[in-house]
Order: C-alpha cells, then sequence, then structure tokens
C-alpha cells in the first residue's frame, strides 16, 4: 500500500518521469481501488495545500525595527569609522609629500656644486608656501598625524593580543 | 500597504542604507517566518523569540546573501538554524519526542471532545492542531512544501538535507499528518477531507 501511496504523492506532486506518469494514469482509469486512493490523496493534498499561516503579533515588525535600530545606536565609534576614509586621507598627504619632494629635487641645480667658483651662488627657485604653510594648517597635520600613529598603534597592540591569544 | 519591489530591490535598497525598507520585507515575511519557527518552538511566545532573532540576523548579514539564490530560501535556512540553536538552548531533544507520549497528549486533548461540536469547528482548526501534534522537522517540512513554495531542493537547501531525503521525509510527514488527523477526528475524519 505504501509503495502505491508514494507512487500516487509522486504523480500529484509532478516528481516522477513520463513513463511512470503514462503507467499510473492508465492505472488510475483502469483500476478502482487505484483511483479511490488516488482521489482520497488528492483531497488530502488540497487540504494540506489550504493550510492558515499563524499571524505574528501586531507590534512583530516594529519590535524587530527598534531592535535594529537599537544595535545600530549602541555600535562603537571605532566599528562606525570607516577606513577608507583613513585611506584616502593618508593618501592625499604622501602623494602632497612625494610631489613636493619631486618638485623641490628636480628644481635643485646639481651641477652647482661641483662647477667650480664662478656659479657661487647657487640659485634656485622654491615655490613660495609661505601663504600656504600657515601655523593651524601645520598644527591640524601634526594632530592628524598623531591621531593616525595612536591609531596604527592601537591596531599594532590588537593583532598583537589577538595572535598572543591565539597561540 | 506593503511594498510593490521585488525582495531583491528591497534587499539592495537596505543595504544602501534604507530601513524602510528592511522594514517591508520583514512585513512581507512575517508571517511564514513566525510560522515556520512555531512549528520547531510548539509555543507562540518563543517563536516570536525565534523569528525576530531570524530577522535580526538576516539584517546583519545581508551583504552575504548571494542574489542568485531565492531570498526565502536564505531566510528559512536562519530560520532552521535559529530554531535548532533555541532548542538545544532550552534542553529539548526533539529526537527523544516519543509517539506514544504524543499520542497520550493527543488523548487527553480529546477527552473534551464534543462530537457534536465538530461541525462547527473549522477544517483549519483540526489541520493546525494536527500538525501543531508532528514532529518539529515533519511540521516544518510540510509547511515549507505547502506554504513555502518551496520545491524539494530548495527544502533540502534550507534544511540541510538531500533531496531525496526530502523526498521521503515529506512522504512520512503526509503519512503521519493524516494519522493525527483521523485520530483527532475519530470517524468524522471522512466528511471532513
Amino acid at each position: 500500500m505504501n509503495n502505491i501511496e508514494e507512487k500516487l504523492w509522486n504523480y500529484i506532486d509532478g516528481n516522477c518521469s513520463e513513463p511512470e506518469q503514462k503507467e499510473i494514469a492508465g492505472l488510475i482509469e483502469r483500476d478502482e481501488a487505484f483511483r479511490m486512493k488516488y482521489e482520497e490523496l488528492l483531497s488530502l493534498n488540497a487540504e494540506f495545500s489550504a493550510i492558515e499561516l499563524d499571524e505574528p503579533p501586531m507590534a512583530f515588525t516594529y519590535n524587530v525595527m527598534e531592535e535594529i535600530r537599537a544595535e545600530h545606536a549602541q555600535q562603537p565609534l571605532k566599528a562606525a569609522f570607516n577606513t577608507r576614509i583613513i585611506v584616502g586621507i593618508t593618501s592625499f598627504f604622501a602623494i602632497t609629500i612625494v610631489v613636493l619632494l619631486g618638485y623641490i629635487l628636480l628644481s635643485i641645480n646639481w651641477s652647482a656644486g661641483s662647477a667650480g667658483a664662478e656659479n657661487i651662488p647657487v640659485s634656485f627657485k622654491l615655490p613660495d608656501l609661505s601663504k600656504y604653510i600657515t601655523a593651524p594648517v601645520v598644527e591640524g597635520c601634526l594632530f592628524f598625524y598623531v591621531v593616525l600613529a595612536l591609531f596604527l598603534f592601537d591596531t599594532y597592540l590588537r593583532r598583537k593580543n589577538i595572535a598572543k591569544h591565539a597561540q | 500597504m506593503q511594498s510593490k519591489l521585488s525582495d531583491i530591490e528591497l534587499i539592495q535598497q537596505t543595504l544602501g542604507g534604507s530601513q524602510p525598507a528592511y522594514a517591508d520585507l520583514v512585513k512581507r515575511h512575517q508571517r511564514f517566518v513566525f510560522t515556520l519557527a512555531l512549528r520547531f518552538t510548539k509555543s507562540r511566545e518563543d517563536a516570536e523569540e525565534v523569528a525576530q532573532d531570524c530577522f535580526i540576523k538576516a539584517y546583519r548579514s545581508l551583504a552575504s546573501f548571494n542574489a542568485q539564490a531565492k531570498f526565502t530560501t536564505w531566510l528559512y535556512s536562519i530560520v532552521y538554524t535559529t530554531s535548532m540553536t533555541f532548542l538545544r538552548k532550552k534542553r529539548l531533544d526533539t529526537d527523544s519526542i516519543d509517539d506514544e507520549n504524543t499520542f497520550i497528549q493527543v488523548e487527553s486533548r480529546q477527552s473534551g471532545y464534543d462530537v457534536n461540536n465538530v461541525e462547527n469547528k473549522s477544517r483549519s482548526f483540526y489541520l493546525n492542531q494536527a500538525i501543531g501534534q508532528l514532529l518539529p522537522d515533519d511540521a516544518a517540512i510540510i509547511t515549507l512544501f505547502y506554504k513555502g513554495e518551496q520545491s524539494l531542493e530548495e527544502i533540502g537547501n534550507t534544511l540541510g538535507m538531500e533531496t531525496n531525503t526530502v523526498k521521503v521525509k515529506l512522504f512520512r510527514a503526509r503519512q503521519r499528518l493524516k494519522e493525527r488527523l483521523e485520530r483527532n477526528l475519530k470517524g468524522e475524519v471522512k466528511e471532513l477531507i
């Protein structure tokens, strides 16, 4: 009986091959007992399809979203800080330093030192940066480098600590 | 009113920082997630806790969702693992639910059974009662197959089983459900189904 039921369920679910499908369809047509079983399972299938889903409490969505909002609010500043910003600022300063150094090095008349006394005094023209490099800018840069150094030092210590615990 | 956007569109909006989009996603799937959790926990309070936990977990790992797969399959697998963890925490060994004990429970529920009331009660009442008496795995497979719009393969992915195992389990679950219905309704089942 189980075998028949299994075949019929597969037939109802559409999980059997084409020859099997034809065979079962023929059996349903010819065999009275088979047809009765098929009809019984078919009505059971319709019954199971009509299962009703349970309704969660009214405030369910609100509670979920409140939990998510609370989690966001508790997130530490370090985790909320986007590391791409740090990388971006670091890259900006690194590029600025490299460009300035390059410009200075290219502006130097390297032959001046070996050319003899007639070339003295050596004159090379530095760009006038005094109007840009003001005290607040220098202080700002220094502050940024100090913070960056502390951040990198903190990361180094944390990694060291993790490696120590992992051993 | 629920959003007309697809699950994937709502997920993209959520990943872009829109919390209302995720609220729409929760509204859309909360009934099924709650029902599935209820199949495992057998208690509304516990099911609410598990379902809520599932949506929070899904939110946290939404970025890891592979958009090639169905969102529901991914979400239901979270429901399954969360429910299992919850049951383990509660030290409920779901496999040890003895059929005999369940039957005693069924019979004791029937002690106040009035044949005349059968007609007054809806079909879904008896069906839901019978599902509630099934083992969690059986109840979950029946629910996923009939209400979750999941294929046998997708149910396999959700429950971490082979498709053939799911097929056999579904067959057995249907048989058990039919037996429970018959027991609960005694002779009335023939009229009811």
